[in-house]
């Protein structure tokens, strides 16, 4: 790090570094276009974010002029708020819930390793190799009232009363479309917890079978506490891809019928290019951008504590 | 005997239990995609059949025909291969040299930034659709190719840029320094070494690059208007005609969609799943 000692290596036969002031320069070159990039297209952008919240923005013109808090007054002040930041804790949780479930399930029954289960576990992958508007496609005439696949399986079982117009009735909207959801990305947490499951040693649990654990036992004190890493950041990627899940609710229910499937994302998009108020939409942004950072802070804690229980750096 | 026996049932009992469970699992993740397939191959007269049908007969290539015949969406597809191609060739260069710059140099600020890198690429997107829609009107970029490449190009880069990074940390640093000492330069190094050497890596990244960019919505959708510069995502979620929508070719176009991206992840899957998941766990 000394200048010195740089200097004794370049007096020496040249071993490994060469002139350390063009070694000092070099990956500063070699990231520049990356950093410009990240600078231009992502910073800037946040700092804009920020600053056009507290502005009205006028159209078609741009020109930005300050007005305080008004625009958060406005958001906070409006009864649609509430009712929204519910629905998409609503969504949050539920996808987040329904993805692990999935994912976890298929997880351990395809580290069972069974005789020609690799085929299935193949076909569990294929849902999320789908592009979103494509799945979207697919979800949408399974669930079309009548003519759909789900309400004629129905009416042929018998069940006629059970056929609804799953996408326009308020109540069952929201959740068809997080079922779409979870369908699309479970794959993902299978695949994780499944590397994260090939990396716990056979010998723990032939050592706790030996000892008369049960699956449950085994699951709960083995599984799991050697999976924690790979949950905390499965996790995390997937709050963060549920707070910025748009394309599946636009495409099948556009956050209808009236707003009962309108989550923050679907929210900002509304009110930024359908209502044209970018200083309101930038108000809603910045509240979700703050969200974010809460949720990074609490990941950023319990790796921290998950890493030290575990006694490495 | 007794003890082998009870063995031998619990293993049967073991392997049925995982069968069922499997089987139940893949058929809800192919019924949309069969069901879909299905539509695609039926008469439009026999879409809205009843009791549903899974073979089509008679089945037909109609729906493929029209869709693959479709001006609009056939232009849609072009503008999705010049965006999605460009901001993949770029997105690769930057993120090779960045990688490298990453991967074999300690500076000032390296981890920081990395950091920074990765945070954005977690950000939520649509937190920054506001301004990107201002700065693209000031540079008069909107509804263009040009416009989208750049947008992409923040989708993109991060998660390329942390993949590429990762790869090169587990390439053995001798023969660079080996060439060092011959006097070769560093893009001479990067061009006849590293790039040779990480080809398989390079590959699963460009193909994930692409992907990504080719199934990005959100933006399009609002970066661009009309058919002109719009891809297919976009085109995708607007196909109705004035009869409502055809399910049959809206199937057989998703399934098109569908089809290289369907390719691309499940050749590279092992090496997206250990990226994805090392550039979230390890700093």
């Amino acid at each position: 790090m000394t200048s010195a000692v740089d200097n004794s290596v370049a007096l020496a036969p040249p071993k490994r570094r060469r002139v350390p002031v063009r070694r000092r320069i070099v990956p500063y070159v070699l990231i520049m276009p990356g950093m410009l990039l990240l600078a231009a297209m992502m910073v800037y952008p946040l700092i804009q974010t920020v600053v056009f919240s507290f502005a009205k923005v006028q159209l078609p013109t741009f020109r930005t002029s300050f007005i305080g808090l008004k625009n958060f007054t406005q958001i906070f002040g409006s009864d649609n708020l509430q009712p929204m930041l519910g629905r998409t804790l609503f969504w949050i949780v539920g996808t987040v819930v329904l993805r692990f479930i999935l994912g976890f399930w298929a997880a351990l029954t395809f580290n069972a390793t069974v005789k020609g289960t690799i085929v299935l576990r193949i076909l569990c992958i294929l849902p999320w190799t789908v592009p979103s508007i494509a799945s979207a496609n697919l979800w949408r005439w399974l669930l079309q009232s009548d003519t759909g696949l789900i309400d004629q399986t129905l009416k042929v079982l018998g069940l006629p009363h059970l056929a609804l117009n799953w996408l326009a009735d308020p109540r069952t909207a929201m959740p068809v479309v997080m079922v779409a959801y979870s369908w699309a990305g479970f794959p993902f947490i299978m695949l994780l917890l499944l590397a994260g499951m090939q990396g716990i040693p056979k010998e723990s649990y032939e050592a706790a079978k030996v000892d008369g654990a049960n699956w449950w036992q085994l699951f709960r004190h083995i599984t799991i506490p050697s999976l924690r890493g790979v949950i905390i950041v499965a996790i995390l990627l997937e709050i963060i891809s549920a707070l910025n899940s748009f394309d599946m609710l636009y495409v099948l229910t556009t956050g209808g019928p009236g707003n009962s499937s309108q989550i923050l994302s679907q929210f900002i998009y509304q009110t930024g290019f359908t209502s044209f108020n970018l200083g309101g939409a930038s108000a809603l942004s910045t509240l979700l951008l703050v969200v974010a950072f809460g949720i990074f802070l609490l990941y950023a804690v319990l790796n921290s504590r998950s890493t030290q229980r575990e006694g490495r750096s | 005997m007794a003890i082998l026996s009870t063995s031998h049932a619990r293993r049967v009992a073991h392997h049925s239990v995982v069968w069922i469970s499997g089987v139940t699992l893949a058929a809800f993740a192919v019924v949309p995609l069969l069901w879909g397939v299905s539509t695609s191959f039926k008469r439009e007269a026999d879409v809205y059949g009843f009791p549903p049908k899974w073979i089509p007969s008679p089945a037909t290539l109609t729906n493929y025909l029209s869709v693959v015949r479709d001006p609009a969406l056939v232009h849609e597809f072009v503008n999705t291969l010049i965006i999605a191609g460009t901001t993949t060739a770029i997105a690769l260069v930057i993120s090779i040299l960045g990688g490298y710059g990453f991967s074999r140099y300690r500076f000032r600020g390296r981890d920081t930034l990395l950091w920074t890198v990765l945070l954005t690429q977690l950000f939520p997107r649509v937190v920054v659709i506001v301004p990107y829609f201002v700065i693209l009107r000031n540079v008069q970029l909107i509804n263009t190719y040009q416009g989208l490449v750049m947008v992409y190009l923040m989708v993109v880069f991060p998660v390329a840029i942390w993949m590429i990074k990762g790869f090169f940390d587990n390439l053995p640093k001798e023969i660079e320094e080996a060439a060092e000492m011959d006097g070769c330069s560093l893009l001479r190094i990067l061009w006849s070494i590293i790039i040779p050497m990480s080809r398989p890596a390079l590959a699963a990244v460009t193909m994930y690059s692409f992907i990504l960019a080719y199934n990005e919505f959100l933006f399009a959708l609002v970066f661009t208007n009309g058919l002109g510069k719009r891809p297919l995502s976009v085109g995708l979620a607007f196909f109705i005609d004035d009869t409502g929508v055809n399910w049959g070719e809206l199937m057989a176009a998703s399934l098109l969609m569908s089809l290289p991206a369907i390719v691309v992840f499940s050749l590279a899957q092992k090496l997206l799943v250990r990226g994805l998941s090392e550039g979230a766990v390890k700093g």
